[in-house]
């Protein structure tokens, strides 16, 4: 019998049930149904025997309870020290008890286990840094996140997001036709700026092929458009494919383990096809995780790597910088104080601190460090899914703190985020606390103080047509 | 739910400030947000725009893609983010009384 309840342990698959979640505005049935939601423990139990392997048993077993993970957690700090948001007891009270119990536990266990993976851990990976032992709290949640889905138990925002990548293979509803659409859309409206400008789509051979978050169609298309501006000024050979563009992953983050393989597959699809010889992922930073360090997993690549060499964002502009494809005009550096928000995903995921102060030596004149940065930085305050989830915004804007405090300190007025969910987490916190500070990707930044060159430029008698 | 008051009328909202219920979205709502956005003047541009969301969500349950909202429109994207600074996904949803979109926005 099909499963007509909003909140379910079945994925959604189809665009019927996609719209039907959507129609619940905030999920206010979603979350009434999730109190009758039944466990099935004997699943549970089968699902943690088949898939927790020996690195998160030996965590769960081997932790000294020293407490040396408690300030390494922006939440712990943010929430005025409480006990209850040491890392090690997060995990403890919810996995760990989850195990010992060998799966039986009951309904209202699971909706504050759901609340605890949810609110109370961005899957930042900092704790992993400080404790002796190396225990990484942030895995053990990414996998306690998929054990709470199998169940039914995720936050309504995060079933949709999984269930659009299932429907649409993009964590929005956005088809191919209207992400080409929108592509050449951009080319039209930007060409008047930057005539000649290309977004060109599936071609084969390119030096690199580009992907993107899916909001970049749907709401923010100008993000792309300025991709497409700075490859143009570069000189690249480039391309988007028409399919598997969308190199973000909300069911990682929704803890749906199958869709995070069909998405990475689509992208890794779109490589085979189209041989680019490297791939450059957008300014996000959970789309790199989920692409480049997580999703040869997912995939199942026996390399552990993506099928083509990847470069964040970051990395191409660097090297942009760095071999002059881009050059800065020295009078149009940022003069005033500007500080880096370093992405969690790929600064402790991937080591990418040296090439953003590489970019800002390039950028600013007066580049401020928070403290702690690169890889001791915290998360932004909304990692994780966190932003996206309505029913914590409470615990997100308390956690957001921590971060405005670290921008206030170092005087600067502008923060340099190159990850959208920094950048959406930072506009929050203005808009919450109202501090006075500005927020940008580098794009845009980029190509305000990038130096045209002559066959690039509009030329008069265009201008005057 | 928290509540805010503008005109004379009280209105309950979500966490992120957008309306609580598509059919509560009356004029003083469009007068509200345009204070809350710092928007100075509602034009019939700014109108326009809040129709064509408000059509499209009834249709399809869902906020449009902007290429959708440039293309019913005519605006160009520069235009809609003159009209709405905050952008089409955040300040016009808001003000149209549409739901704040899924996902990353």
């Amino acid at each position: 019998m099909a499963d007509v309840t909003l909140c379910n342990k079945t994925p959604i698959n189809t665009k019927e049930e996609l719209y039907a979640l959507l129609n619940d505005k905030s999920g206010k049935q979603y979350y009434q149904q999730m109190k009758e939601l039944e466990v099935d423990g004997d699943a549970l139990w089968a699902t943690i025997r088949k898939s927790m392997k020996s690195r998160l048993k030996t965590w769960l077993e081997i932790c000294a309870h020293c407490g040396m993970c408690a300030d390494s957690c922006f939440l712990y700090l943010a929430n005025d020290k409480d006990p209850k948001q040491v890392p090690s007891y997060k995990i403890q009270s919810t996995l760990g008890e989850i195990v010992k119990k060998k799966g039986q536990v009951d309904n209202e266990f699971m909706r504050h286990v759901m609340d605890v993976a949810w609110s109370k851990c961005t899957c930042c990976n900092r704790c992993g840094m400080y404790c002796p032992f190396g225990i990484d709290m942030g895995i053990m949640f990414s996998y306690l996140r998929g054990l709470c889905f199998t169940q039914g138990f995720v936050p309504w925002e995060m079933k949709i997001g999984s269930g659009m990548h299932r429907v649409f293979r993009a964590q929005m509803d956005v088809t191919t036709e209207d992400w080409v659409d929108t592509c050449e859309w951009m080319c039209e409206e930007y060409e008047e700026d930057w005539p000649g400008l290309e977004i060109p789509v599936d071609k084969e051979d390119a030096d690199i092929i580009y992907t993107v978050n899916a909001r970049e169609p749907k709401h923010y298309p100008e993000d792309l458009a300025e991709a497409a501006v700075l490859f143009h000024l570069a000189g690249e050979n480039w391309t988007v494919p028409s399919e598997g563009w969308e190199e973000t992953s909300l069911a990682m983050f929704a803890g749906d383990w199958e869709g995070c393989k069909l998405q990475v597959e689509s992208v890794y699809d779109a490589i085979t096809r189209l041989r680019p010889k490297r791939m450059v992922v957008t300014e996000c930073g959970h789309a790199y995780r989920a692409t480049v360090i997580e999703g040869p997993y997912w995939a199942g690549r026996k390399s552990g790597q993506p099928p083509v060499e990847t470069l964040h964002y970051v990395e191409w502009v660097a090297e942009a910088l760095r071999t002059g494809k881009i050059k800065i005009d020295p009078a149009k550096k940022i003069k005033e104080p500007v500080t880096y928000q370093d992405s969690c995903n790929y600064i402790r995921n991937a080591g990418l601190g040296d090439i953003a102060r590489e970019i800002m030596s390039y950028m600013a004149e007066d580049f401020r460090e928070m403290k702690p940065s690169r890889e001791h930085n915290f998360c932004c305050g909304g990692g994780g899914g966190f932003n996206g989830i309505g029913y914590y915004r409470e615990q997100r804007n308390k956690g957001l703190i921590v971060k405005r405090d670290q921008i206030l300190e170092t005087g600067a007025k502008l923060v340099i985020t190159p990850c959208h969910n920094c950048w959406d987490a930072i506009r929050d916190l203005e808009e919450v606390f109202k501090v006075g500070i500005r927020w940008s990707f580098l794009k845009p930044l980029l190509i305000e103080m990038a130096i045209v060159p002559e066959h690039l430029k509009v030329r008069e008698e265009e201008e005057e047509a | 739910m928290p509540e805010v008051e503008f005109q004379g009328k009280t209105f309950k909202v979500d966490e992120d400030g957008f309306i609580d219920d598509y059919n509560n979205w009356s004029q003083e709502w469009v007068q509200f947000v345009k204070k809350e956005e710092g928007i100075e003047e509602l034009t019939d541009e700014h109108n326009k725009v809040i129709d064509v969301l408000r059509e499209y969500y009834e249709k399809n349950g869902i906020a449009p893609m902007v290429r959708v909202l440039s293309k019913v429109t005519g605006f160009k994207l520069k235009h809609i983010y003159e009209l709405f600074p905050s952008g089409p996904g955040k300040g016009a949803c808001k003000m149209a009384g549409l739901p704040k979109p899924t996902g990353c926005v």
